[in-house]
């Protein structure tokens, strides 16, 4: 039954408004981004999480592992989003368990987006899912908010992506070699870090290959330049 | 939720404004500035044979903060001179702590004026009457404070007066104002007007006596507001830091100020 | 039928849409924090429960017990807090009981925040977890919505800027029980003093790998002082219309009467 047509009632409340995120809800106004290279893909991550004007978190890792070599970069309420990551990771392990082979990043990005269309009503969440698979090799997808998939050579998200656009888009190479390729994102993602005030703290990346995934990670006191 | 809703740098409502719905019944939202904000704290003044006391705690508040543990309310009104060394009159203000400084400076200032033009101090009663009127003149942008007048009459009798936002007024044996005022006031009622004492055995039913009221002697009196104040920060969070008390005697105003808890 | 009952829920939303405010639950206005050290981990809370800004309870537990290695500190809606810790509680336990190991931490959290996000942020509790299990020392928070982080120090509350304040200037790597249990006693009492949804003392609880200590009262800065002025009335100063006396004896002959020991925490009332 309905009473009103937007969220009226809150407060301890019973009906909160749907169109915006929830309030005092943990948010991850970020910036986010995935890249594919020559023997891989790269994802990598801010590490801030804000309630309002406070940062609940400075050492965030939005970047999640759903299968050894597919993992997704997570931004919009970080709630829905571990939710999701939570659900598919369970899929993941059981179709591999079914059988005997691990999935194709193709097939994770098809159950991300199932669960994201479907409850695009009830969910805040901008997902980038990146994986390296035997079949395809590296491969970048990309979730927005209602729902639909969209196969990228690389992806940008978060509050801090309308920032580094530009940046993408003239340094961008296909086929990139894997040192190359580190540097174009931690270089984009100083940007979206320097100029959006919800994006923050430290940079993780992870390195998708045959060889599986390589973490890393690069702090704001050396200025980025050294790897941890 | 509700909790971290209340917390302001939160980006939630501050609970001391009663929460309604934000949105209207057809959809459409009224945006307006609030110009008032509610910084807590409590007063409390009360009228002995001759003497009045005027006192209040030095916390003050927004939300869920502490702007400043030392911020007094009490102030000395009509002196001639900005030492206030010869002042006659108490006023204390609580509630919106710009209004309340404000109004302070209006009062004085008119108070300095009649000082200048008749060569003597003005009478607490003439002075009751003139804030009176000030309140009033912004009746439809009221100042948002709770005032209490105090000081000693034509008779040498201490005199307490008490203020509504928009100028009403009474004078009064004792009054609370305030965020604790619904906290000390019944408790004033009790130990300053003997309300709901009988003397024991005086009579059956109907018959029963009250107490006799007589006026308290100052040191009871401070006694009685000490203990008013321990009670309401046990009880009320926008109450606390430290309470100052103002004594009004035909010899002139002691100032008194005591530590409370402060969490 | 198990779980919530809606079946006012139509009334209550017709209510508010017509502008009555809905009733006021009784929130820990709060401080909670948690710090690992090399060891174990140490949670806690401060004692103050607000209804709006009337103080409800100036000595209450936010301290919350889940497992014999696993404890809670809630924040947030008192009652929430209190019936989420109490049910995850029980599900660990039975879970525990069906598998014959030690219910883990992550276990916990896992059950906490989905049960939270099932509930969408209407369930208000906010939580730190904290325990030791087979695996080591965690130490997560929880959010309304079912967020979780996992940090070596947490705050949250309406007093977590003040605390976190406390250990982003005083937390340093590798540190002993000692220094945990002061960095924890401190940042409670930042919340103490400088918010004030928190007040009255702190509770501290230390979980090692053999066993869990609960310090109620670990610290107590805000004792009340002492009344000036003794308000004892003489007897026949109420004003009485009617009286009957019903002695212990009668009264005894209707209900059951106990002679109790007094109990520690006592009724504040005037001597």
């Amino acid at each position: 039954m309905e009473f009103t047509t937007t969220g009226a009632l809150n407060e301890d409340g019973i009906h909160v408004d749907m169109d915006r995120l929830k309030k005092g809800e943990v948010n991850l106004g970020t910036s986010i981004m995935a890249v594919t290279f020559k023997d891989g893909v790269i994802l990598g991550a801010d590490s801030r999480t804000t309630t309002g004007a406070y940062i609940a978190n400075r050492v965030t890792d939005k970047l999640t592992r759903v299968h050894d070599t597919i993992w997704c970069c997570r931004s919009g309420s970080a709630a829905d989003t571990q939710a999701v990551a939570d659900i598919v990771q369970y899929q993941l392990g059981l179709f591999a368990m079914r059988n005997g082979k691990p999935p194709t990043t193709q097939t994770a990005a098809a159950i991300f987006q199932e669960i994201c269309y479907s409850n695009k009503d009830r969910l805040s969440a901008g997902l980038i899912i990146a994986g390296w698979d035997g079949r395809h090799g590296g491969q970048v997808y990309s979730i927005p908010l209602g729902g639909s998939l969209h196969k990228q050579s690389y992806a940008i998200g978060g509050s801090g992506s309308t920032y580094i656009y530009g940046y993408c888009d003239a340094h961008w190479k296909e086929g990139m070699e894997e040192q190359d390729a580190v540097d174009f994102v931690k270089g984009a993602l100083r940007e979206a870090i320097k100029w959006d005030g919800s994006s923050g703290g430290v940079i993780r990346m992870v390195v998708l290959t045959k060889d599986g995934a390589d973490r890393h990670l690069y702090l704001p006191d050396e200025d980025y330049k050294v790897r941890h | 939720m509700a909790m971290f809703s209340q917390n302001p740098v939160l980006n939630g409502p501050n609970y001391s404004f009663a929460e309604v719905p934000k949105d209207s019944v057809d959809g459409l939202r009224e945006h307006r500035f609030n110009p008032y904000t509610d910084n807590g704290g409590s007063t409390l003044a009360i009228a002995g044979a001759d003497f009045a006391i005027v006192a209040g705690d030095t916390r003050l508040t927004a939300g869920y903060s502490i702007n400043t543990r030392y911020a007094p309310k009490i102030f000395k009104i009509g002196g001639s001179t900005s030492s206030q060394d010869d002042a006659n009159i108490l006023l204390s203000v609580v509630g919106f702590a710009a209004d309340g400084e404000a109004l302070k400076e209006r009062l004085d200032a008119v108070c300095k004026m009649y000082r200048y033009r008749h060569g003597k101090a003005m009478s607490i009663s003439a002075c009751a009457k003139r804030l009176s009127t000030i309140l009033y003149q912004k009746r439809f942008f009221p100042y948002y404070v709770h005032a209490i007048l105090g000081g000693i009459d034509e008779d040498g009798t201490g005199a307490v007066y008490s203020y509504d936002p928009v100028g009403s007024y009474e004078r009064e044996q004792c009054r609370a104002g305030g965020a604790a005022a619904s906290l000390i006031m019944p408790f004033l009622d009790n130990q300053v007007n003997f309300k709901n004492q009988y003397i024991p055995g005086s009579g059956v039913g109907h018959e029963l006596q009250e107490r006799e009221r007589v006026p308290l002697p100052r040191n009871d009196v401070e006694v009685l507001v000490k203990d008013a104040f321990d009670s309401a920060v046990e009880r009320h969070i926008e109450v606390g830091d430290g309470l100052q008390m103002m004594i009004i005697t035909k010899d002139g105003i002691e100032e008194r100020l005591l530590p409370l808890k402060r969490d | 039928m198990p779980g919530f009952d809606f079946s006012n829920y139509n009334r209550n939303a017709a209510l508010h849409a017509r502008g009555v405010p809905l009733p006021k639950a009784t929130s820990t206005g709060t401080t909670i924090v948690g710090c690992i050290y090399d060891g174990g981990v140490v949670i806690a809370a401060d004692t103050r429960a607000t209804s709006g800004p009337i103080v409800a309870d100036k000595n209450c537990e936010k301290l919350h017990y889940i497992s014999p290695q696993i404890w809670c500190a809630g924040a947030g809606t008192a009652a929430d807090t209190e019936f989420t810790t109490a049910l995850i509680s029980s599900q660990l336990e039975l879970h525990s009981l069906s598998t014959g190991r030690k219910p883990r931490v992550v276990t916990c959290m896992t059950l906490l925040k989905q049960h939270l996000f099932r509930y969408q942020g209407h369930i208000g509790a906010y939580l730190v977890v904290a325990g030791v299990d087979p695996t080591g020392t965690h130490l997560f928070t929880v959010h309304a919505h079912g967020s979780t982080d996992k940090l070596p120090y947490v705050t949250m509350g309406s007093g977590s800027l003040a605390a976190m304040s406390v250990f982003e200037s005083k937390w340093k790597p590798n540190c002993t029980k000692e220094e945990a249990m002061s960095l924890c006693s401190q940042a409670i009492q930042a919340g103490i003093f400088n918010d004030l949804g928190s007040g009255s003392n702190v509770d501290l609880a230390v979980i090692t790998a053999d066993k869990t200590t609960l310090h109620r009262g670990f610290v107590k800065p805000n004792e009340r002082s002492q009344k000036l002025k003794n308000y004892k009335f003489k007897r026949g100063t109420t004003a009485v219309l009617n009286e009957k006396i019903i002695t212990k004896d009668d009264i005894g002959k209707y209900v059951s009467v106990h002679e109790l020991e007094a109990t520690e925490e006592r009724m504040d009332i005037d001597p």
